[in-house]
């Protein structure tokens, strides 16, 4: 890909990725900390098409503009947000380079899995004491499977709808 | 880059890592608890049976969180946090469930009867 398009792709990716998580934020939620993780599916469209850096780049983005956005920067859920981000990208980049036999279905749940095991990790530690991390898990882990298959049945659509373009881009 | 349509189809790794993760259920605690126990930022810890029905008043980091004990379940009624996630949770019953009030350290879980070897 050429580095102006290659550009161009980025910002694109990068915008939708922290307008997802900024209209996320607005949906209202069954309970705190779930969510679908909409902005995973241009960080997942990042990592196939330009790399794990540039993924990583988004990811990050994505964290703190988005929570300067919706004022959490520097607040409790941007630490779990940020840390969730960096660990799930860089699982979903390890997938996608060294496990074959992976669909964007399973690096996606992959990527949903391991940003929630970071966050219950950071949030047993920090706020809540240890005892609650396995009872916390467990519901958690169930609920992110869902919302990582969902996410990447998206991007799984999106993907095959963009993949030409990209590539020929 | 990466040859065409490597991700398209759903494949057999897919279903592995669905299988894994689903494996989850047969771990979830069940059944109604016996008692509850309130963490208060991870040091001081009271334990209330469910069985008689009582109002409490645990004193967190911010102020006093207020719950109430009804028919073998609980929920918080008063609390001193902006949002007041713990007073939304509403009712909980069952073995496993808690509610969280992260400003105030406040931890409510509800356990069963005999020790529960998740718990350490």
């Amino acid at each position: 890909m050429q580095l102006q398009s290659r550009i161009a792709y980025l910002s694109v990716f990068t915008a939708a990725a922290i307008s997802l998580f900024v209209i996320e934020s607005f949906i209202p939620k069954p309970a705190p900390g779930i969510r679908l993780g909409l902005a995973n599916i241009f960080i997942l469209l990042v990592l196939l098409s330009c790399g794990f850096k540039e993924a990583l780049l988004v990811g990050i983005l994505k964290s703190v503009v988005g929570s300067l956005i919706i004022a959490h920067f520097l607040s409790p859920s941007f630490l779990l947000s940020i840390s969730g981000t960096i660990v799930s990208v860089t699982i979903m980049g390890i997938a996608v380079r060294y496990i074959r036999g992976l669909s964007l279905v399973g690096i996606s749940i992959l990527g949903a899995e391991s940003h929630t095991f970071t966050q219950v990790l950071i949030a047993s530690n920090l706020f809540l004491g240890k005892v609650s991390f396995t009872y916390l898990l467990l519901p958690f882990v169930l609920l992110s499977l869902v919302s990582g298959s969902i996410i990447g049945i998206i991007s799984y659509w999106l993907y095959s709808k963009l993949e030409r373009k990209i590539e020929i881009a | 880059m990466h040859s065409k349509s490597r991700y398209r189809p759903l494949k057999i790794g897919d279903f592995l890592i669905i299988l894994f993760f689903l494996s989850a259920i047969f771990f979830l605690p069940r059944g109604e608890g016996k008692k509850i126990r309130v963490t208060v930022d991870k040091e001081k810890e009271y334990i209330y049976p469910l069985t008689e029905d009582r109002v409490l008043g645990i004193k967190g980091k911010i102020g006093i969180t207020k719950m109430l004990i009804k028919d073998g379940r609980v929920r918080v009624i008063e609390a001193p946090c902006p949002l007041r996630l713990c007073m939304r949770r509403g009712w909980i019953r069952n073995k496993g469930e808690q509610i969280i009030c992260v400003p105030n350290k406040v931890l409510i879980r509800i356990e069963g009867e005999q020790f529960d070897a998740i718990t350490e």
